[in-house]
């Protein structure tokens, strides 16, 4: 009985064993999230001319191959497991512009949103719309001990260990992003986000948050977006966001809350125009023009049948104006 | 007797005076000519100079990055596209030639690389509305331009020249459309629309600029000249055509967009019960 339990102990063991370390398929450790993307350098040293020369020229003048060995320094040939933010720091330090005060955008539950609202800096300049940013964004990255190379086939993920290469690069250009923000801070948050508007353990809860910099903030502003036809789990003064505010409140600051930001709801109902939430108010009534058919044979009179689509107003009813 | 001493000394004087005068006129006929010709070779190892803004910087980094980072993250379909290839196609086409001589058949080999289909029903040509419906198909992905194709996305806001003498490419000035009409820059986005063109199928949609004076449809515009032309009847059903006003015209679904950056316009008032 003894043999049998000593046996099933060490049958046990193994097999946690072999649940806490990945399998080894091929000497690669096998972990649960995607690989690094692949060409990565070269993307990231193309994202990285391409924001100096063309998207914020104001940034001056940076060596993109210099950054780009600083960044790989943080996590090559090392324990992918055991990568920390302060790793980054010289990456940091060679990549760090100024943001112009009034545009710095931090946000939760709406990265997508964020990009289009954001227009590459044109609007806003949230965190991805950074020279560190640019490094990161929709990209995977990580290395292994006792080889310089990248891990192409997996990464691991925040469950298998927080301390991996990307988790811990968001983490220093989120502090960094919110040590240099300035004027009136904005904060895009999603109202129909289960668990809530504003998560109380996030990078925005933990890294930017505590990083304000409150003698150069003038106030700041929460904007709270419901999904076109969603529900309206959180709103201001409600839930989640409500403890934001208290916060931010109790540290100081000036809070306005809007609920569903009129230039943010108008960019959200472009992909939902027939949508009762998207209706624009118009005094005059829609017409449509009938079909233009002239007198040319063949295929040719199909291609050049033109439908004029008035969505509200006339074109006539312009041509009188 | 000194009369005629005194003459002929004053003619070997004149004589003298004027050897002298013809031999600093031929020295300085020399050197003339001789700075002359410097100048002019200098001016032919010079770079040629031109009205409009020169190459972008990195031109090589930036194409390469956008490249992969289409195939790989937008358009990951055409994942197994030689990107570096496609960079050398696309430089051979007009470095080390004068910026003025370029035709679609310098570009053929690039053409041939970097072309792919097109979905059917998603085409939107434009005509004065660049940045109008580059927002609108950024926000609205049930729309494709040109921009949003492998090949006006990596040449997108950039531009690009060559020079016949060394290094090759003019990174101080590029010529306008003005200037010559066959500029590296001209063709390359003739050729690419003519390909967009012809990829079309379906329905197609045209978003014109309906507060221009000079005319929301100019003939001798690339839509006008090029896309316009190359629309495969075969394959196209539908033209439709939108005509957008500045705001304070007809409201339209692109005038949302508008209406993002001036919400408070007349115009822009949202049916909403959750608005401020």
């Amino acid at each position: 009985m003894m043999k049998s339990f000593f046996l099933s102990l060490l049958v046990g063991l193994l097999f946690s064993k072999d649940y806490v370390k990945p399998t080894e398929i091929d000497g690669k450790k096998k972990w649960k999230g995607e690989g690094t993307t692949s060409n990565l350098e070269s993307i990231v040293i193309g994202r990285c001319y391409e924001y100096i020369r063309i998207v914020n020229p104001s940034v001056g003048e940076k060596n993109c191959t210099e950054i780009w060995e600083a960044f790989k320094k943080a996590f090559i040939n090392k324990d992918p497991c055991n990568i920390l933010p302060s790793d980054y720091e010289l990456f940091i330090n060679l990549s760090l512009h100024t943001i112009p005060p009034n545009k710095s955008l931090f946000w939760e539950n709406n990265h997508l949103l964020v990009t289009s609202y954001s227009d590459r800096t044109r609007r806003y300049m949230p965190l991805c719309d950074t020279l560190i940013g640019s490094f990161g964004d929709f990209l995977n990255w990580c290395g292994q001990a006792n080889d310089t190379g990248f891990n192409y086939d997996s990464c691991p993920n925040t469950e298998e260990c927080e301390n991996n290469a990307v988790e811990s690069f968001w983490k220093i250009a989120s502090i960094t992003y919110a040590k240099q923000s300035s004027g009136v801070i904005y904060i895009m948050l999603n109202g129909s986000a289960i668990g809530g508007a504003y998560p109380v353990k996030g990078f925005f809860a933990d890294y930017e948050v505590p990083n304000f910099q409150k003698d150069r903030i003038s106030r700041i502003e929460i904007w709270v977006m419901d999904d076109i036809g969603g529900p309206d789990l959180d709103s201001c003064g409600r839930g989640s966001v409500q403890i934001l505010e208290e916060r931010l409140k109790t540290m100081g600051y000036d809070i306005t809350c809007i609920d569903n930001y009129k230039s943010v709801l108008l960019l959200k109902c472009l992909d939902y125009l027939n949508h009762s939430d998207c209706s624009i108010v118009s005094s005059a009534p829609s017409t449509q023009r009938g079909l233009v058919s002239p007198a040319r044979g063949g295929s040719w009179s199909r291609l050049i049948y033109m439908i004029f689509v008035a969505f509200k107003r006339s074109v006539l009813a312009n041509f009188s104006t | 007797m000194p009369l005629q001493n005194r003459s002929s000394r004053t003619r070997q004087r004149t004589v003298l005076l004027v050897v002298i005068m013809v031999l600093i006129v031929t020295i300085v006929a020399v050197l003339a000519a001789v700075l002359l010709a410097n100048g002019m070779k200098e001016t032919s190892m010079e770079l040629l100079q031109w009205k409009g803004r020169g190459t972008t910087k990195n031109l090589q980094e930036v194409i390469l990055g956008r490249c992969y980072n289409y195939i790989t993250t937008v358009n990951p379909e055409l994942r197994d596209k030689d990107c570096q290839k496609i960079w050398e196609k696309m430089q051979k086409a007009f470095i080390y030639k004068n910026p003025c001589n370029i035709t679609i058949e310098d570009y053929q080999p690039l053409l041939d690389l970097a072309s792919h289909p097109i979905p059917c029903n998603k085409s939107l040509f434009w005509s004065k509305t660049n940045d109008l419906v580059h927002r609108y198909t950024k926000t609205n992905h049930n729309f494709l331009t040109l921009e949003d194709t492998l090949l006006g996305y990596m040449a997108d806001g950039v531009s690009w020249c060559g020079n016949p003498s060394s290094p090759g490419i003019n990174y101080e000035s590029c010529p306008k459309w003005s200037e010559c009409e066959s500029n590296p820059s001209s063709v390359y986005w003739k050729m690419a629309s003519k390909m967009f063109a012809e990829e079309a199928c379906g329905v197609v949609q045209v978003m014109l600029n309906g507060s221009i004076e000079a005319g929301a449809f100019r003939s001798n515009s690339i839509f006008g000249s090029v896309e316009i032309l190359n629309l495969d009847p075969d394959k196209v059903s539908t033209v439709q055509i939108w005509l957008m006003q500045n705001i304070g015209g007809p409201p339209r679904p692109v005038q949302l967009l508008q209406c993002a950056s001036d919400p408070d316009h007349a115009d822009c008032r949202l049916c909403t019960n959750s608005v401020q």
